[in-house]
């Protein structure tokens, strides 16, 4: 039983190797032969490419010559019968677009007659709003309310949106045509597969460094140097908080840095909120840093083609801004805890803190170091062999894998299948209301208020993200605004920088901070703390987060406008 | 064997309770046992999956509160243990008092804590009758403080 588990996760991780490896764009090419053919392209009016519409080229008597649908580039070439009459009409039909219908000009037959092909001008088809446009839109605000109100778990709420969504398609129609909204081959275009094996494979890679204690290490090291001198501990935490929190996810960050912070805080006589708020506000501030700190910026960073490099060069340095603008803010608010602290520490807490700061499995730690390095290097130069950052988190997992030999049960149980889980689900409920064009309607309303300035376009996207990121979900709310942005981009010129994509980013990140539900690291946080005697609660975390909010979000925003204009 | 039983939670708001304990431990002459009680509902939604990990390390946190707490007993003189449990505060502060067949069981008095608390107003009395009844053992009271 264990060797075929051992045999799934590795098929797995092959799939996901397989699935992510980038293809020759040669072999997807379109074959055109010299025959009487049609070509053209077909777009929405966002000018993004109409997949899977009916292409039917008609004769006069409404006898259908040849059929064929719209590739993922939204091209078409039909071939017709090698005898053409003397006038051809192309019907174009897509659900939820208004179908289209014309006739092919004299010159363009006579082309055709001579078994010439023939290139359409291209063509844009009009959105209609349907019933199946209701029923996907009121699915997805309900999704929304119940993952933001706690009512069902993230994972269970977007399963049953997909799953309602599937029944209206299939099912509806026998009552409506128009409520069909997609079938499960359409849905599953939806789905990022890169997202998917990224976070499966850092989500391994994460359990095995977890476990060798190096997060309690760096801590007591932070003690250590500190000397006791909490002004100087809190920047330290922060820092280490930061880092981690830029290479892994935000919630496994504080689930680790909680604990020993509160041990640390304790022996200091220190009010250990002074040191945790501070940590997760860091967290979520530092984590954008990098492509793999937050599933944001791998959402991002997949859909917009940002590789960790770009995350680099034009994020990291307003995180670091904002950074600083967090700690001089958290040494002033909490200037009275810290200086209140009794700063003596006995000798038998000391030397079981020392106890607990040590690294517990330094083998594995030098290994995962190593293998760690090497994805780095792989996600910094892998760009230039076009290797996805997802190929690089799988193979780095299947490193990890080989050499440590861990436990391999643990290691299925280490990766989150749940969250897997809803994002899958999550691309199809986002999916649905593309696919109906809601997204498109939102896009249409965002571009006609900011027009073609790109810095109007920056500040509402940066503020909005980050405000709507303390109520909202992050991720559902990112999943859900990158078409949007990507409209955006495509119609402000300026834009062609992804800076809006940056802007997204850093709101959906830094708005965390703006209240207690803004961030799972954040619940987490508030959880353990509580545990240990102190509460963190809503009123708290909004009294001391939602400057932070405005501070950090101010900062980058400063950076990103330097930056980008 | 018996005994005084102090359910911890670490912070300023446990240490009326511990003080409590202390005092009663001094005029009885009967050892303390602090309990922790290791308790991830909390993760129920957000990362189910670290539940193996985060067990270990709030294992880890419970035993140094219950040495803080130790430590203070100590330096007043007075014996003092640390037990750790996993599972419902309540049903394991029970437990305990009826294992160690306890004399006293330190409850601190609410202020404003959240409705599922087990001391809070409303609960606490039925409470305190339920380790008289389960365990037979006498519950005191430390004024302002939440566990």
């Amino acid at each position: 039983m264990t060797h075929l588990r051992q045999w799934g996760l590795l098929l797995s991780l092959a799939a996901g190797l397989f699935l992510c490896w980038p293809r020759d764009g040669r072999a997807q090419a379109v074959e055109t032969a010299v025959t009487p053919l049609l070509i053209g392209y077909i777009h929405d009016t966002q000018a993004q490419p109409v997949i899977g519409a009916t292409v039917r080229a008609l004769a006069d008597d409404d006898t259908v010559l040849a059929e064929i649908e719209t590739q993922a580039d939204g091209r078409f070439a039909i071939l017709l019968p090698a005898s053409i009459p003397d006038t051809i009409t192309l019907q174009i039909h897509r659900a939820h677009f208004q179908q289209s219908e014309f006739p092919l000009t004299t010159d363009q037959i006579t082309t055709l007659h001579q078994g010439q092909p023939v290139s359409l001008a291209d063509i844009e088809l009009q959105r209609r709003i349907t019933p199946a446009f209701w029923a996907a839109t009121l699915i997805f605000v309900i999704i929304l309310a119940l993952i933001a109100t706690n009512r069902l778990h993230n994972t269970l709420a977007s399963l049953v949106g997909a799953s309602v969504i599937f029944a209206i398609s299939y099912l509806g129609p026998l009552l409506h045509e128009d409520l069909f909204i997609f079938n499960f081959s359409g849905a599953l275009r939806y789905v990022d597969w890169n997202v998917i094996f990224l976070i499966m494979g850092m989500m391994i890679v994460i359990a095995v460094v977890e476990r060798t204690g190096v997060f309690q290490w760096a801590a007591f090291m932070a003690y250590r140097i500190s000397g006791g001198r909490t002004w100087l501990l809190l920047p330290i935490l922060m820092l280490i908080t930061g880092v981690a929190s830029a290479f892994l996810d935000n919630v496994t960050t504080m689930l680790l840095m909680t604990p020993i912070t509160i041990q640390i805080a304790l022996s200091l006589g220190l009010n250990p909120l002074a040191l945790l708020m501070p940590e997760v506000m860091a967290s979520n501030v530092v984590g954008i840093s990098t492509l793999v700190g937050t599933p944001t910026n791998i959402l991002i960073g997949s859909y917009a083609h940002i590789s960790f490099n770009d995350f680099l060069v034009n994020l990291t340095p307003g995180v670091l801004l904002s950074l600083v603008g967090l700690i001089i803010y958290s040494e002033v608010i909490y200037r009275h805890d810290l200086q209140a602290s009794s700063g003596g520490i006995s000798e038998l807490l000391l030397q079981r803190l020392a106890e607990r700061g040590r690294i517990t499995q330094p083998g594995h730690l030098k290994k995962a170091g190593v293998v760690g390095l090497g994805m780095i290097l792989l996600f910094v130069f892998g760009e230039h062999v076009h290797l996805l950052p997802a190929v690089t988190a799988v193979m780095g997992a299947t490193a990890l894998l080989v050499w440590i030999k861990p436990d391999i049960e643990e290691m299925i149980e280490a990766v989150d299948w749940t969250t897997l889980v809803f994002f899958i689900t999550l691309f199809i409920c986002v999916g649905a209301v593309q696919e109906v064009g809601l997204i498109s309607f939102i896009a249409t309303g965002i571009g006609q208020l900011v027009g073609t300035n790109l810095v109007l376009a920056m500040l509402a996207v940066l503020w909005l993200s980050a405000l709507l990121s303390t109520v909202i979900a992050n991720i559902p709310f990112t999943a859900a605004m990158l078409p949007v942005i990507g409209f955006l981009t495509g119609s402000i010129p300026a834009a062609q920088s992804k800076a809006l994509y940056y802007c997204l980013s850093v709101g959906s990140a830094m708005g965390g901070n703006g209240s207690l539900i803004g961030a799972s690291a954040n619940m987490v946080t508030a959880g353990i703390a509580e545990r240990a005697g102190s509460s963190l609660t809503y009123a708290y975390f909004l009294k001391k987060g939602m400057p932070a909010l405005f501070i950090t979000v101010g900062l980058a925003m400063i950076w990103l406008l330097l930056r980008f204009l | 064997m018996s005994g005084i039983i102090c359910a911890v939670r670490g912070g300023a708001a446990s240490q009326p309770t511990i003080n409590q304990a202390i005092r009663t431990a001094l005029e009885t002459g009967l050892p303390i046992y602090f309990l922790y009680v290791v308790n991830l509902d909390f993760l129920m939604r957000t990362d189910h999956i670290r539940v193996h990990t985060i067990t270990e390390e709030m294992r880890e946190m419970g035993e140094f509160i219950l040495l803080t707490a130790q430590d203070k007993a100590a330096a007043q003189g007075v014996a003092a243990h640390g037990v750790i449990r996993e599972g419902n505060v309540a049903d394991e502060i029970v437990a305990l008092c009826r294992e160690m067949a306890a004399e006293y069981a330190i409850l601190g008095q609410p202020r404003a804590v959240q409705a599922q608390n087990v001391f809070t107003d409303d609960l606490l009395d039925t409470f305190s009758q339920r380790i008289m009844q389960e365990a037979g053992t006498a519950v005191i009271f430390a004024a302002g403080s939440t566990s």
